[in-house]
């Protein structure tokens, strides 16, 4: 088992799908950022993966890259959480919508 | 024995990811996260990547998840603040329903590949020295960029999380 | 010297009208600007074109070669290049010459009797664009760069007829202007697409025309030859195309005398006598453009002598003239023709600037029948008309007697001998109907004796005198052989001649003897009954002539009210109940379904995602089913 690719395949998929539910059916900001952290990791493990099957370190460094991305893509988030939080004094991501498009004058 | 270190690593990851979208409370879900990156890392070691496995742990588990549980407690919600959340389960399984066909899809992309043994690799692979031969020999130029890419979020975290003189009545 | 000096003598009144309407827009916009800078853009240009024109002459008198100078490629189809190209030959040069002189004349005239008009700097940006376009008409090596010219010329002439656009009637005349012309060059664009299709393949100016219609079936020459007649019939005013004439003096008397004298009806004589190589192969077609021309000079003949407005009788009288030109350029007497526009030039920018005169200094009156006696107020005018009349009548020495007996000489040497009776019956009724003008202007009796006069400036004195010692002289240019002159006219323009005449010279001279005797007993019977006429009745005219033979009536019958049926069944049934439903139901539609569509734009992140992951589930389910 754990020397199939495809195991490793199946577990990323799984993981990437439960990101992506997450995404859909959560109003909680700080789960739909979890849930994209989710979805990266099962990238950085599909890549570790194929690496492995290759015997080459090129994805690693690839996941290695994508870890910091995600950090630097953490500390924008989290304070763009903080910013909306204290204006709106909410955490649903459904009261986010300035740009919803006003139904012109004539119809 | 691999097999059964994998297979636990799975359960955990696959667990902690579904505690995470579950939970209501946010607390709850970071908590869970970190169990599902701890066992990613377990995987990436028995993918020969010892590496990985300590920046996983160090950056993702310690760092990353530890400043959103530090974010997460310092706006300090209450539990009638957290959103109403009435369709999360129907949500979730419709959306897996939709979901099963990308997953076949790419199983089955995967499943042409020629089988091929995965075991663990000697010390050399994965091991700090040839991946920082690898990261500085041919990698040097976009390591270099993301330390531009970390300075512009640091700078964007700034302006973002200051305090508005012209709102802050 | 260069040929690119070719291109200036248009590019010269061109650049000038644009300074003029731009100063102009500046003087009504901004501050204003004095009519003294605006006179000198205006009445330099025709100068500059002038000299540039006199330099070419010289040089066209040295070396008779065609100068051609194309400034650049205009038109690039598929490999087949149209040039902005200009041609000077002995046709385009004379008529340059004599275009900028009148007009240049009939600018500094216009210079005095526009001065009180605060239009002042638009109509010279009109005036100076009009002769350009007459310019560019005229030294056009292609015909597609002539309808440039000829465009042009039709937009000009409809500014400056309804150039008191304050009152409705001239906007309808500078209407009926535009769409009377517009029915020529329809002809004109049939004709040149006829050309280009079966004659244009190695190039579409002149030169390469004239080689290639020698391999084109008669018929289809014919075809063009009579569309290009509609075209020429439109621009000069012919039958039956010629309503607009009448009606195009509703313009100020400026634009009434370079009209008729140097621009625009001439145009279509110039274009029958450019496209002499075509006229030369089909002689028939030839022939019908010279029956018009007869009929078209005794219908305006008569129709002038029951007048009573002094510039309708001349413009019938230009209709009149034209009819000649036509005579002789449809029988082949191409440089006859010619020399008759050219003297006409001068003797017809005489009579509107004479008439123009008289019309200012009685506060702009216009029915002869109102005037009289104005010999003795205005002695400088009177004289000058007198010599302008005798011209236009045809007596000896003045120019038109040259100009109009070579015609009729065409005619009868042609062997067309009802043409030169109807030419000749012309010419009598010319000369009444000229004479009658000036006895009832400038003599009569019982006028009223002590009335205000407007004063006449000295710009527009000036003109009157020049031109007048031009229409004396000019016919000398031509004088037949016969009177032991030398005609120089035929020579200069003998490569557009095909045709050589054979007339006895005892006969030519009977024929000129026949023609003076024409010109005077037009003069006795105008002399008899006018030279003393009464002038407190005015005349009541009825009948069949003074109506103009009802054509306006029968025009408006036949083709305005069924237009206007038409138009109005388009606009209120056609248009609204059909074509506007449609179109707005169209765009209503639109709004509406970009109103359903908008709404998708929730602003709802997730909903978008879960649309997403739809999108992808579809997408991987339709490739799970074929990659199977």
């Amino acid at each position: 088992m754990a020397d199939l690719l495809l195991s490793y395949i199946a577990l990323a998929m799984i993981l990437f799908s439960i990101g992506f539910l997450g995404i859909i059916s959560r109003k909680n900001i700080f789960i739909v950022y979890m849930s994209i952290e989710l979805m990266l990791n099962a990238v950085n493990l599909i890549f570790v993966a194929l690496g492995r099957y290759n015997e080459s370190m090129e994805p690693q460094v690839m996941a290695m890259i994508i870890i910091a991305i995600a950090a630097a893509e953490a500390a924008v988030f989290l304070s763009l959480i903080v910013v909306l939080y204290r204006n709106k004094k909410s955490l649903n991501s459904d009261i986010f919508n300035v740009l919803k498009q006003k139904d012109t004058a004539n119809g | 024995m691999v097999d059964i270190i994998f297979l636990g690593l799975a359960i955990f990851a696959i667990g902690g990811g579904f505690g995470m979208i579950l939970f209501s409370q946010p607390m709850h879900s970071a908590i869970s996260l970190i169990v599902t990156l701890i066992s990613l890392g377990g995987i990436f070691a028995l993918l020969s990547a010892p590496f990985l496995f300590m920046v996983q742990i160090i950056l993702y588990a310690g760092a990353i998840i530890t400043l959103l549980l530090f974010i997460i407690m310092f706006l300090n919600i209450r539990d009638d603040e957290l959103p109403d959340e009435p369709n999360k389960n129907i949500t979730i399984i419709i959306g897996a329903i939709l979901l099963i066909p990308f997953n076949i899809l790419i199983l089955k992309a995967f499943n042409t590949f020629p089988e091929k043994s995965m075991n663990i690799l000697g010390k050399d692979f994965g091991s700090i020295h040839s991946f920082g031969m690898e990261l500085f020999n041919k990698w040097l130029v976009p390591f270099e960029l993301i330390s531009m890419l970390l300075l512009a979020s640091l700078v964007g975290a700034v302006v973002y999380a200051r305090k508005d003189k012209n709102r802050d009545g | 010297m260069d040929n690119f000096l070719l291109a200036w003598i248009v590019l010269v009144p061109l650049l000038s009208s644009l300074i003029l309407g731009t100063m102009y827009l500046y003087s009504i916009k901004v501050t204003k600007i004095p009519n003294i800078v605006f006179s000198m853009f205006a009445l330099t240009a025709p100068f500059i074109s002038f000299v540039l024109g006199v330099s070419f002459f010289f040089r066209l008198l040295e070396n008779s070669d065609v100068i051609i100078y194309r400034a650049y490629k205009w038109l690039s189809v598929d490999g087949y290049d149209i040039d902005m190209g200009f041609m000077a030959d002995q046709l385009s040069i004379f008529m340059v010459l004599f275009i900028t002189f009148v007009g240049g004349l009939i600018h500094i005239y216009a210079s005095g009797y526009m001065k009180d008009d605060d239009g002042y700097g638009k109509f010279f940006f009109y005036f100076n664009l009009f002769l350009a376009s007459m310019l560019l008409l005229v030294l056009a090596n292609s015909p597609i760069i002539m309808f440039i010219g000829w465009e042009g010329v039709g937009v000009c002439s409809y500014l400056l007829i309804s150039y008191y656009y304050q009152d409705s009637e001239n906007v309808k005349a500078g209407n009926k202007a535009f769409i009377a012309n517009r029915v020529g060059d329809l002809g004109f664009i049939i004709a040149m697409i006829t050309m280009f299709y079966y004659a244009g393949s190695n190039g579409f100016d002149y030169i390469n025309l004239e080689l290639g219609m020698a391999n084109v079936p008669v018929e289809v020459l014919s075809f063009i030859g009579l569309a290009l007649l509609i075209g020429a019939i439109g621009k000069s005013a012919q039958i039956p195309l010629f309503v607009w004439l009448p009606d195009a003096m509703a313009g100020p008397t400026p634009v009434s005398a370079l009209i008729h004298a140097a621009t625009m009806v001439t145009a279509g004589v110039y274009m029958v006598a450019r496209f002499h190589f075509l006229y030369d192969m089909i002689p028939n077609v030839g022939l019908f453009i010279a029956y018009i021309g007869a009929f078209s000079a005794l219908f305006a003949a008569i129709i002038a002598t029951k007048q009573t407005d002094i510039k309708k009788i001349l413009a019938y009288s230009t209709m009149s003239q034209l009819g000649y030109m036509f005579i002789a350029v449809g029988l082949g007497g191409y440089s006859a023709g010619i020399f008759h526009v050219f003297t006409h030039a001068f003797f017809k920018a005489l009579l509107f600037m004479g008439a123009g005169a008289v019309i200012v200094a009685l506060h702009h009156e216009q029915n002869i029948f109102k005037m009289g006696g104005m010999r003795r107020k205005t002695p400088l005018v009177y004289f000058t008309m007198l010599i302008a009349t005798l011209a236009i009548a045809g007596i000896p020495p003045f120019a038109g007697f040259f100009s109009k007996d070579e015609i009729l000489l065409t005619a009868f040497g042609s062997g067309e001998y009802f043409i030169w009776i109807i030419g000749v019956i012309t010419a009598v009724l010319t000369a009444y109907y000229m004479f009658r003008l000036l006895f009832v202007v400038f003599h009569g009796s019982n006028y009223k004796e002590n009335r205000e006069l407007h004063s006449l400036s000295k710009n527009m004195t000036m003109p009157l005198v020049i031109l007048a010692i031009g229409s004396i002289l000019a016919g000398f240019i031509g004088v037949p052989l016969l009177l032991g002159g030398q005609n120089y006219i035929g020579i200069w323009l003998e490569i557009l001649n095909s045709k050589a005449l054979h007339v006895e010279h005892s006969i030519e001279l009977y024929l000129m003897g026949l023609n003076i005797l024409a010109a005077v007993i037009g003069l006795l019977i105008a002399y008899k009954k006018f030279f003393n006429y009464d002038m407190s009745k005015v005349p009541e005219y009825t009948g069949l002539i003074w109506n103009k033979f009802y054509i306006d009536e029968i025009y408006d019958r036949i083709f305005v009210d069924k237009l206007k049926k038409l138009s109005i069944f388009i606009s209120y049934k056609l248009d609204i109940n059909f074509i506007d439903k449609i179109v707005m139901g169209i765009s209503n539609g639109f709004i509406r379904s970009g109103n359903v569509v908008a709404r998708l734009q929730s602003a709802n992140t997730r909903m978008y995602a879960f649309s997403m992951l739809m999108g992808i589930s579809v997408i991987s389910t339709y490739l799970i089913i074929v990659m199977r």
